[in-house]
């Protein structure tokens, strides 16, 4: 069960998001201002930090800093109010690896949670492989089992992302974020119809879908069984 | 308020200065006078004593009876002389010895001798007397009386006084009036100023027609005053929309949780009204966000982060971006980068995407089946212009200006969902860039342009573009307000509830939270 540290100063938010993460499957503590959760974080084994970004006592980002100033490299989301882009980039600046503006849906934050503890390790592999599927980096070569996908560059990164993620569910704005690069968010039917797009390439009549939709959060890549 | 003393209004203060000054101009002036006329008379005198001196100089022989005349000629009675013999023994004359400080010989000068009053007492007078060496060795010695040059002082010192007295009380006067006039024009407009504080806003500075300072000063704070009323009036119809826009969601979840708890039975429908609920919820949130958005770009503290955006490729990655939506409709986007490459302006590349995103979001929504968007960026008068285009319906021109007003909706928008704020949105950030925004016709549809002027900070890191300036300009047709509405609002949505939208009938796992 992958510990979670919460640091949040709102009980109710607080409580409704480590009932929905326990409900996960995840341990959850939570600590409820910035001084407690700068020692709840030092002192045991956790496996993500969700932290606010405004707290009482001690700032979301002054903890941050002070964890990674102390080496600690756990992972950590930043919760905040503040959706500037300046904003999300001094948060990430601070040691945060992501960050989800207010308000945000309960499994936005697990998908993202999740994403956390299983971040693909930074390998030097030029070929992915899922299943019958093979991404060559080098060329930007897609194959499924002989056949050659036609990816326009987009639609090959998009698919890279996926399958680094494999089995993993991927939300959309993590999708937008990550793939496209900007920091708005666009119509969420605008990142559905690309996958869709991907989807019809990827799949040739009486294959087995490669990429599934998961209803109403987002997309998970695995290989056929 | 602190009530004004006279004595410190400008006016009185001013008066009383300028009686001052003039006071004191006057003396010096007087002075002077005194100055030149004293030296005038001294000057006549000294001529009069040298000239009657060498008449008697000239004649020794007759010296005594020639002084004796002199003195007896003198009507005013202020002529002085004597004739010393060399034993020191006065021949002629009415002084009773030569002045011992009397140097002869010299210039006249200024000396005391010894008089006699009319009534026979002796005194010290003050005389201007000239010494002289006759041929044969007497001393003759001639004087005058000084009283008329200090008779000149006592005039001039009368006038000063005569002229000084009343022009120092006018000035009081003067001040004192100006003061309280000023004082009652103060007052009014003062008293008119606290009526509008206290609330009421449609008050206005009364304006007296004589065209003076303070009428100046009213006309330009009653136009302040209209300027600030419209201001409160678009405010107060901002936050009715937005109470409007978070309304209808509010309501509509609620009923929908409300009439479920009541007619709900298995979990799946449970399920299916908490989903629709949440949809609602999600809505205003994105009401919510979109307004603070809004707010954020307003701000402009983004302007320090400018760096050379490279527009062409903005076009390009929007158009990406949309390509499979406008397929999905069979709409024709076509991209026009015509400055070669690397065409820049300086800005905010995330807001800047997000803008032509907007407006191309808007084009195609609002484009026919089988119609066609242009997408194109072209250098005008030294300018880049960011054209976004299409054959849509267009926009009335009397909406044209309004839609880009926060909130606005034109009414027959009214009913579809969304967000007044999605070109909103593009004009602050328009704004924000220092870009010109304009909407217009595409014969048919809309056009809006995106003008990026005065780029010369742009040109100078770009480096390639010798011309003055590149400019963008977007020309789309949202024909229809809401359509740029409802441009920001799924995006917002879309964060709020993220993976709700894709597949809004879900299993009842999310919650959106704010806290």
């Amino acid at each position: 069960m992958p510990k979670l540290l919460l640091i949040e100063d709102d009980d109710i938010t607080a409580e409704e998001i480590a009932s929905d993460l326990r409900w996960r499957g995840f341990g959850v503590e939570v600590a409820v201002d910035g001084i407690e959760g700068l020692e709840v974080a030092r002192g045991g084994a956790w496996d993500v930090i969700v932290i606010d970004r405004m707290l009482p006592g001690c700032d979301g980002l002054t903890v941050l800093k002070t964890l990674r100033g102390e080496d600690n490299k756990v992972p950590a989301l930043i919760l905040s109010a503040m959706g500037h882009v300046d904003e999300r980039v001094r948060g990430l600046r601070a040691g945060g690896d992501d960050y989800l503006t207010k308000p945000f849906s309960l499994v936005e934050l697990a998908a993202r949670v999740e994403a956390l503890l299983r971040r693909p390790a930074a390998s030097r592999e030029t070929l992915l492989r899922v299943g019958p599927l093979e991404l060559d980096l080098i060329t930007s070569k897609a194959t499924r089992g002989q056949r050659s996908l036609d990816l326009l560059p987009r639609e090959f990164k998009l698919l890279e992302y996926m399958v680094r993620r494999e089995g993993q569910v991927v939300t959309p704005a993590m999708l937008f974020e990550e793939v496209w690069n900007y920091n708005f968010v666009p119509q969420s039917n605008l990142i559905h119809v690309h996958m869709g797009r991907l989807r019809r390439k990827l799949d040739a009549s009486g294959e087995t879908p490669l990429i599934e939709t998961v209803r109403g959060i987002g997309y998970t890549l695995h290989a056929p069984t | 308020m602190p009530r004004l003393d006279l004595f410190r209004t400008t006016a009185f203060r001013w008066a009383m200065a300028f009686a001052a000054a003039f006071t004191g101009l006057s003396i010096v002036l007087f002075a002077f006078v005194y100055w030149q006329t004293a030296h005038y008379e001294r000057a006549q005198m000294d001529t009069m004593l040298r000239h009657e001196a060498t008449l008697i100089a000239n004649d020794p022989a007759g010296a005594n009876g020639a002084l004796r005349t002199w003195l007896r000629d003198d009507a005013h009675n202020v002529r002085y002389g004597i004739l010393v013999g060399h034993d020191g023994v006065p021949q002629a004359g009415n002084m009773p010895s030569v002045p011992k400080d009397l140097w002869p010989d010299t210039q006249p000068q200024s000396v005391t001798t010894e008089a006699h009053d009319p009534d026979g007492d002796q005194r010290a007078e003050r005389i201007r007397a000239l010494g002289l060496k006759l041929a044969d060795g007497r001393t003759l010695a001639l004087g005058s009386d000084t009283d008329a040059v200090e008779h000149v002082s006592v005039v001039i010192l009368r006038a000063l006084g005569l002229g000084l007295g009343p022009m120092v009380a006018l000035s009081l006067l003067g001040g004192a009036v100006l003061g309280r006039r000023a004082l009652g024009r103060v007052t009014i407009l003062s008293h008119a100023i606290s009526e509008i504080r206290e609330g009421r806003l449609s008050g206005r500075l009364p304006i007296t027609g004589r065209r003076d300072e303070f009428d100046r000063l009213a006309v330009d704070i009653n136009a302040m005053m209209d300027e600030i009323e419209r201001l409160l009036e678009e405010v107060r119809s901002v936050g009715d929309s937005i109470a409007h826009d978070l309304r209808t969601p509010l309501t509509r979840a609620r009923t929908r949780l409300e009439r479920s708890r009541n007619a709900v039975t298995t979990p799946a429908e449970f399920a299916a009204a908490i989903d629709e609920a949440l949809g609602w919820l999600d809505q205003t949130f994105a009401v919510i966000t979109a307004v603070l958005r809004i707010g954020e770009i307003e701000h402009g503290r983004r302007r320090a982060a400018f760096q050379p955006v490279d527009l062409g490729q903005i076009l390009v990655e929007a158009a990406e971006l949309y390509d499979p939506v406008a397929e999905e409709r069979e709409i024709t986007v076509r991209v026009d980068v015509e400055p070669a490459s690397g065409a820049t302006a300086m800005g905010d590349r995330d807001l800047l995407f997000e803008a032509v995103a907007n407006l191309l979001d808007n084009a195609i929504k609002f484009t026919p089946r089988h119609g066609h968007v242009l997408l194109s960026l072209v250098e005008r008068d030294g300018s880049l212009v960011v054209t976004v285009a299409d054959d849509g319906p267009g926009i009335a021109e009397a909406d044209r200006k309004r839609v880009l007003e926060r909130f606005y909706r034109a009414e027959r928008s009214r009913q579809r969902e969304g967000v007044g704020l999605g070109l909103s949105l593009v004009a602050a950030i328009a704004t924000l860039h220092g870009f010109g925004l304009t909407i217009g016709d595409h014969h048919p549809g809309c056009r809006v342009e995106l003008t990026c002027r005065d780029l010369t900070d742009s040109l100078s890191l770009a480096g390639e573009h010798s011309d003055t300036a590149s400019k963008i300009e977007a020309v789309d047709a949202a024909r229809d307000v809401s359509a740029f509405r409802s441009s920001s609002s799924p995006q917002q949505m879309f964060r709020a509830s993220a993976g709700g939208a894709v597949a809004s009938k879900t299993s009842g796992k999310r919650a959106g939270l704010n806290s």
